[in-house]
């Protein structure tokens, strides 16, 4: 086998072995508020604390109303926070799965679906979040949810591309993360989350989002969310078009570096 | 009974890589016009053209001094090392033994981690709960199975691996040198467990220092020197010229 199929003999050996990844994604979430005494409601908790403070004083500032805005705000910024793991957090996956890596023989993508799993589980709790507000503002729908599903699947495809390239190459630059935190701090403040795109049209500065790909793979999310409805078929489009172009540069990176990810450990 | 098999076709194994931590800065400075630094890069052959097959119910030992390539191998047969150079088939379900005191998740209770390292040894997981309780009992560990593993001292982590790692099924059984596992109590009861689980394997690859063990268990010992096959035949043959050559200085 030459090392370029053995890539794709072991991605997809990787997919199939997928009750190992998700009982290690489940394990991580499990670890992570094993010691804590109210676990994942910090999650929920957090989300309240964010969504009471920028919330109340965004939404004044930019004289939305309440209704609407906060959860607007707390959906896009649970859909930034699985985007930004899978940018940020993913660049150690390989990193912190070394004790496994050098002494099993699984393929080592299945610590890049791990990661997936757990920020994954992380977003549907975020998401929990999203439907108190919805319940308690009294729109919720399952309809709306149901359509959020395509977008939904363009995102996770999408996150698990920035996986791929971030863990890759981060194992090789281990900068990456603290680089890409810095650069993605400023993203989010020119990422509609804080603030619909209404504002940025009516201030006629609307290439901010036209030309950011993320906003895209929130919108597709996001929108039939708090809309009840399909975003334009175009926003789809931009999404897969990102999706294409991530995994484009993911393949050629996993090709080239797949071989040197247990020597650089 | 041909199914299971390892071959190895002219096998070489580089390791290349900077001195320095390789990272974002030396590769910023590397391309960096007109200022060159000096060379700090490096390059060991840890393996060099190794050919070998071992076939179906073979047992095989390693042996070599330190540094010799005897993990590095058991590595490119686990699949965990892909060679740099050459061919590797390895055919048959490998179960690797190779550390014992790496690959834990701290926070999880000794419970969780042995799920976890049946998952990653091929184990379905409704396996892994048959064979839970003997397990455990196997481990002595009693309640502190049910602690975080960070509590554990270095020897209960070898307890609980070695526990997993020998209640498997054995196709292709990889082993580097763990035999001086726990305390003398549990020494010589897992040195009986080795043992039975050595048997069972279909292939056994062993790299030890310990030549009447190699020479109970292997009727083919290798013999590595410098990354590549020095000798390769019968174990006693093989010791006897090992120990002639690298007589031990006083």
């Amino acid at each position: 086998m030459t090392p370029r199929t053995q890539l794709y003999a072991d991605a997809l050996m990787a997919l199939k072995l997928w009750r190992v990844w998700t009982f290690l994604g489940v394990q991580d979430i499990k670890a992570r508020f094993r010691r804590s005494f109210i676990g994942p409601l910090w999650i929920l908790l957090n989300l309240g604390f964010f969504v009471g403070g920028a919330g109340f004083v965004y939404g004044v500032m930019f004289g939305q109303p309440m209704g609407e805005f906060l959860p607007f705000l707390i959906t896009g910024f649970v859909i930034w926070g699985f985007l930004l793991s899978s940018l940020v957090e993913a660049g150690t996956a390989f990193v912190v799965s070394e004790g496994y890596i050098k002494q099993f023989s699984y393929p080592k993508q299945i610590y890049l679906l791990r990661a997936l799993v757990s920020y994954s589980i992380n977003m549907a709790i975020g998401l929990v979040a999203v439907i108190i507000m919805q319940v308690a503002f009294r729109n919720i729908g399952i309809d709306g949810w149901l359509m959020a599903l395509p977008g939904m699947a363009l995102l996770i495809i999408a996150a698990l591309g920035h996986i791929v390239i971030s863990a890759y190459v981060g194992t090789k630059f281990r900068d990456l993360p603290f680089a890409l935190g810095g650069i993605l701090q400023v993203v989010f403040f020119v990422t509609p989350i804080m603030f619909p795109i209404d504002i940025l049209r009516a201030k006629g500065i609307d290439f901010v989002y036209r030309y950011n790909p993320l906003y895209y793979l929130i919108d597709i999310v996001r929108r039939p969310i708090l809309e009840r409805g399909l975003p334009p078929v175009e926003n789809y489009a931009m999404a897969a078009l990102y999706v294409l172009l991530v995994w484009v540069v993911a393949v050629a990176i996993a090709r080239r570096l797949d071989n040197r990810v247990v020597f650089l450990l | 009974m041909s199914e299971f098999a390892i071959e190895l076709d002219d096998v070489g194994i580089r390791f290349q890589g900077e001195r320095n931590s390789g990272g974002l800065k030396d590769w910023l400075i590397g391309r960096l016009p007109g200022r060159q630094p000096a060379p700090s890069t490096y390059c060991v052959d840890a393996l060099r053209h190794v050919n070998l097959k071992i076939k179906s119910g073979e047992r095989v030992g390693l042996i070599g001094l330190n540094g010799a390539g005897k993990s590095t191998l058991l590595k490119v047969m686990a699949k965990i090392y892909p060679p740099t150079s050459g061919r590797v088939v390895v055919r048959g379900h490998i179960c690797p033994m190779f550390e014992f005191a790496t690959g834990f998740e701290m926070n999880q209770s000794g419970r969780d981690n042995i799920r976890i390292r049946g998952l990653l040894l091929g184990m379905s997981p409704p396996e892994i709960e048959e064979k839970l309780p003997e397990i455990a009992e196997f481990t002595e560990l009693g309640e502190f199975l049910d602690y975080p593993v960070r509590t554990y001292s270095a020897g209960m982590f070898v307890r609980l691996a070695f526990a997993v790692s020998t209640s498997i099924n054995p196709e292709i059984l990889l082993i580097d040198e763990v035999m001086g596992a726990g305390d003398i109590k549990f020494a010589d009861k897992a040195k009986r467990r080795m043992y039975e689980f050595m048997e069972q394997g279909k292939i056994l690859v062993f790299a030890s220092h310990a030549q009447t063990l190699l020479e109970s268990f292997c009727k083919r010992t290798i013999w590595l020197d410098a990354g590549s096959i020095r000798m390769d035949g019968a174990t006693s043959e093989v010791l006897e010229c090992y120990s002639r050559t690298n007589v031990p200085t006083t």
